[in-house]
């Protein structure tokens, strides 16, 4: 047992963090700041202990391998996780102080689930830690259930009960297709799916296929994705909207691209009609949008769209680009949803309205803002910019014309409404005028997003070096 | 005749154990009159029904069946331990008792919030 263990020394970390929250919640309850600012710190810690730590190497029977591509994932869901804790302290220290210490515990769980799946190489381990990453984010979907505005009192409670029952079905389809396919194959490892290429191991891959496109809010199963955006605490939201559609995605590579690679011309016009279909939804659903939170649910879909379009060239270079592109997306996305949850904060709510003369008010959060929605829409020198430009070059480069042409379109359209967004904060007029009351950790969170979504636009190479050692994890050669 | 496809097996069973019951239900079943005053009633085993079918539970017992369940799948991984015990050895014992050590943290801060106090 303790030949492989130090494989797990971040994971345990980050457990042991979350049950020192739970007792220190269970015999001195602290109203304060200090839970939240403690467990950022002790993930700053964990995420500066990740560079020290070298713990490459494979558990007994191939169930997990921990390679660049494991120690990728666990620093980009640390860093949202660090990120999601700052940007939650102030909201849960005024909101809800008597019961801060479950939110951190439960997030610090999902992270854990996130850390331990990108790894993962067998089925059972691999839904497991799937789970572990989505039953607490039910439940923090819920976390601010007499949190909504009068008119929409239990906004909060069916934004939880959408993501639960969703979750619950794509959970259900995903073992319905397992067993199918650990019944023709004969093994739990994802390796073993091409042994026994019948057609009822690929109706099970459909499934599993099926369920996870619920996870990552791929079309056609989308449907949750803007109103559980819309309901959820916004802080929350932010954390929901890039860490599960990262670890998301990379259970998709390491199924597709990693066990199922033999197969690929069962799977890959499925995988592309799911990219294609949502960059069109995603794009063309969030024009209409008024509330801020729903157009950004829909730019999700979007913007999952893009990625998927990546891994469909089905190179380790298209693999580098979705990760670096999902890298600059937890960043941006993670800014985005700080800045409106700031100027919602005073009241008001999220929508477009709101943030009318948010420049005017506080010009460092309108300025964040609109780097921010310049990085979603792909403006050169953001990081969003690379991001894209490399996506569409992978897949350009793996034939896929088509797609990139209406990838590329529908990114001018995707231009349009975060524009419209960016006009609204610097254009029109607001009621108020005072400055944006914003907390210190909140502000602090957005800071770093800047810093990372304006540095990778200047000097993306350190990061999409990193995204090219880790997808050799998964596809070898070039 | 012997059926070659385990599958084709099973779906032909399958079948004839629903129809049978199905059938055996409607062959079988006590008839009532259309003007019974028994024919609009819930069925409840032959007995007849006492008080709404839309009863009200307390939320309580929710919080009790979810420390069932954390009990529950203590136990689940705790027998198949306790038959390989010896082969376990050191190395099961510490791996089961982190476990339920995790599961203690969990069940303590329950019975802190007061789970279990029923006022």
């Amino acid at each position: 047992m303790s030949a492989w263990l130090h494989l797990f020394t971040l994971e345990l970390a980050v457990v042991a963090i979350a049950l020192l929250v739970l007792l220190w919640d269970a015999f001195a309850p602290a109203a304060g700041r200090a839970v939240g600012w403690t467990t950022a710190l002790l993930l700053g810690g964990v995420f500066a202990a990740s560079f020290f730590v070298d713990g490459r190497g494979t558990v007994p029977h191939g169930v997990f391998v921990r390679d660049e591509w494991v120690v990728f994932h666990e620093r980009l869901f640390l860093a949202a996780g660090i990120l999601g804790v700052l940007g939650s302290i102030d909201w849960l220290a005024t909101r809800t102080p008597k019961r801060q210490a479950e939110y951190y515990a439960l997030l610090l769980f999902s992270l854990a689930g996130m850390m331990l799946l990108a790894g993962a190489r067998d089925w059972i381990l691999l839904v497991t830690c799937f789970e572990l990453m989505s039953m607490p984010l039910y439940v923090l979907c819920a976390y601010g259930k007499q949190d909504g505005p009068a008119s929409e009192p239990k906004l909060a409670a069916e934004a939880g009960l959408k993501l639960f029952i969703t979750g619950a079905a794509s959970s259900g389809l995903t073992l319905f297709g397992l067993a199918l396919v650990v019944g023709m194959t004969g093994t739990t490892h994802v390796g073993g799916i091409g042994a026994n290429p019948a057609p009822l191991t690929i109706v099970g891959m459909l499934f599993v296929l099926a369920g996870f496109g619920f996870k990552v809010g791929a079309v056609p199963f989308h449907m949750w994705v803007p109103d559980t955006y819309q309901g959820a605490p916004t802080p929350f939201v932010a954390f929901l909207s890039v860490a599960p559609k990262a670890a998301g995605l990379a259970t998709l590579a390491i199924v597709l691209l990693g066990g199922w690679s033999a197969d690929s011309s069962v799977w890959l016009p499925v995988l592309l009609v799911l990219a294609g279909a949502s960059m069109v939804v995603g794009n063309l659903f969030a024009l209409p949008q008024t509330d801020a939170r729903r157009l950004l649910g829909f730019s999700g879909v979007a913007q999952i769209g893009y990625a998927l379009l990546a891994l469909g060239a089905m190179s380790r270079g298209g693999l580098a680009m979705t990760l670096f592109f999902v890298a600059t997306y937890v960043f941006t996305n993670l800014g985005v949803f700080f800045v409106l949850h700031a100027a919602a904060e005073e009241g008001g709510g999220h929508s477009l309205a709101r943030i009318a003369g948010l420049s005017r008010r506080s010009p460092w959060l309108g300025g964040a803002l609109l780097v921010f929605l310049l990085s979603l829409a792909g403006i050169p020198f953001v990081a969003g910019f690379w991001a894209k430009l490399f996506v569409f070059m992978e897949a350009w480069n793996a034939g896929l014309v088509g797609l990139v042409v209406l990838g590329v379109a529908l990114a001018v359209i995707g231009l349009y409404y975060y524009l419209t967004v960016a006009r609204s904060t610097y254009m029109a007029d607001g009621d108020r005028t005072t400055p944006v009351p914003t907390g210190f950790a909140l502000r602090a969170a957005i800071l770093v997003c800047l810093i990372f979504v304006v540095g990778l636009g200047l000097w993306p190479r350190p990061l999409v070096e990193a995204a090219d050692r880790a997808a050799a994890g998964i596809v070898s050669g070039r | 005749m012997v059926i070659e496809s385990p599958l084709l097996a099973f779906l032909i069973v399958a079948f004839a154990v629903a129809g049978s019951m199905l059938v055996g239900a409607k062959l079988l079943r006590v008839r009532a009159k259309h003007s019974s005053p028994l024919k609009p009633t819930t069925y409840e085993c032959g007995e007849s029904p006492a008080g709404p079918a839309w009863v009200r539970f307390h939320a309580r017992y929710y919080v009790v069946a979810l420390f069932f369940v954390v009990f529950d799948i203590e136990a689940a991984f705790l027998f198949p331990w306790a038959l390989v015990v010896r082969e376990a050895g050191t190395a099961g014992l510490v791996a089961v008792f982190s476990f339920v050590a995790v599961l203690m943290v969990g069940w303590l801060w329950a019975v802190k919030k007061g789970a279990l106090r029923w006022q």
